[in-house]
């Protein structure tokens, strides 16, 4: 892994995610914010957070594949939400796809995203 | 340099200026703080989305000259604006101006406010420098113009290795939020927590690039969070970004602060 994961007993995270992340070599890649787009621009999910998560994380894992990664290569991500109310169902959506640990993790509630329709948008860092 | 981008044949990402990823091997990786549409003095240029948007990008092309670099170099943008469809409408076009061809990775956020009431967009980049490293100094903090903040308008990263934290709020290790209702307790919970992090990373607090301090209320930050940052920072502070939104992850959590920093 070209990254390494810090951790300290004096500084723990609220849930399953690490707290820092450090780029050891190869390649680092910044990746858009992801929302939920499928192959032709169409919304998936619109008016279910929990559909949108998963083709945003979908879409998000497609994003690291064709940089040569895949989600284990991610350092760092920030999801951002229309709602608070929205949380719960993100985060089961986000545990269905992640196996184990998140990457360094920020959750960021906005007024809203580029389009009305969207109800969250994930971008991510990776070292691929 | 040696970037690559990771191409899209969606129809909503061809002609619009972003692409899903670029990745780079970072030799020299510059960060800028949130850029405005300020006037030399302070005040903000005058005319709405437009005028701030050009404003904001000749001042981002400024830093960018500064560091040797055009805009062909950026790697990713953060926008923020309060308002989508005046962003549509007057500020795409000004980007379009200075962006060009270039596609980035990018993400664009409405926020409930920037650091002026007035501010209609704020847009941050980072930026893949070109040269070698010279490893010394590790970081090189530049303002491309005098301003009176506590940050820098631009840092470079001079071939050290990049430290990603998560965004850090106020909680306690045994899982307890500090200071419920208390925005001072808080910020210095905040810190206390970047402090440790940076600590385990091999990473101090002058060697933090870039910062994003993310609030439920500006006024309120600014009565509480300056001092506790400004004794954090010791006075040497990193390329940073303040915004007003409506909520975090917890409804006890007032600010939450993330940080990339460098170590050689």
């Amino acid at each position: 892994m070209p990254f390494s994961t810090i951790a300290t007993p004096l500084a723990k995270p609220v849930a399953n995610y690490k707290m820092a992340t450090r780029l050891e070599g190869g390649r680092l890649l910044y990746i858009s914010g992801q929302v939920a787009w499928d192959a032709s621009g169409n919304i998936v999910g619109k008016g279910d957070v929990g559909a949108q998560a998963r083709q945003t994380f979908e879409n998000l894992r497609g994003v690291l594949q064709a940089a040569g990664g895949d989600l284990p290569s991610l350092m760092k991500i920030t999801t951002y939400i229309t709602k608070i109310e929205d949380f719960p169902a993100v985060a089961q959506a986000r545990g269905e796809v992640f196996q184990g640990e998140l990457p360094a993790s920020t959750l960021i509630v906005v007024k809203s995203l580029f389009h009305p329709d969207f109800l969250i948008e994930v971008e991510g860092v990776a070292a691929v | 340099m040696d970037r690559r981008e990771v191409l899209s044949e969606r129809p909503v990402e061809r002609g619009r200026g972003f692409m899903p990823g670029v990745s780079v091997i970072p030799s020299r990786v510059l960060f800028t703080a949130g850029l405005t549409g300020r006037n030399p003095d302070g005040t903000l240029v005058a005319g709405g989305m437009a005028p701030q948007a050009r404003r904001t990008f000749e001042r981002l092309g400024a830093i960018l000259s500064h560091a040797g670099a055009k805009f062909d170099a950026v790697v990713k943008q953060l926008t923020y604006v309060t308002d989508i469809e005046a962003y549509n409408a007057g500020g795409r076009p000004e980007r379009a101006k200075f962006l060009g061809g270039t596609r980035t990775a990018s993400t664009g956020l409405v926020v409930r406010r920037l650091a002026d009431p007035a501010m209609l967009i704020e847009v941050e980049l980072v930026v893949d420098l070109p040269g070698a490293p010279s490893r010394a100094p590790l970081l090189e903090k530049y303002n491309a113009e005098s301003h009176g903040g506590d940050f820098h308008q631009g840092v470079i990263v001079n071939g050290g290795r990049l430290v990603y934290l998560a965004g850090q709020v106020a909680n306690a290790p045994d899982g307890s939020v500090a200071g419920v209702g208390d925005w001072r307790r808080q910020a210095e919970k905040v810190y206390e927590n970047i402090g440790h992090l940076l600590q385990a990373a091999g990473a101090t607090p002058a060697t933090v690039v870039k910062e994003t301090t993310w609030v439920l209320s500006i006024d309120a930050w600014r009565q509480h969070g300056p001092a506790v940052r400004r004794a954090f920072y010791a006075n040497d502070f990193p390329a940073s970004t303040l915004v007003e939104i409506p909520g975090l992850a917890r409804p006890e959590f007032l600010v939450e602060i993330e940080v990339i920093a460098a170590v050689a």
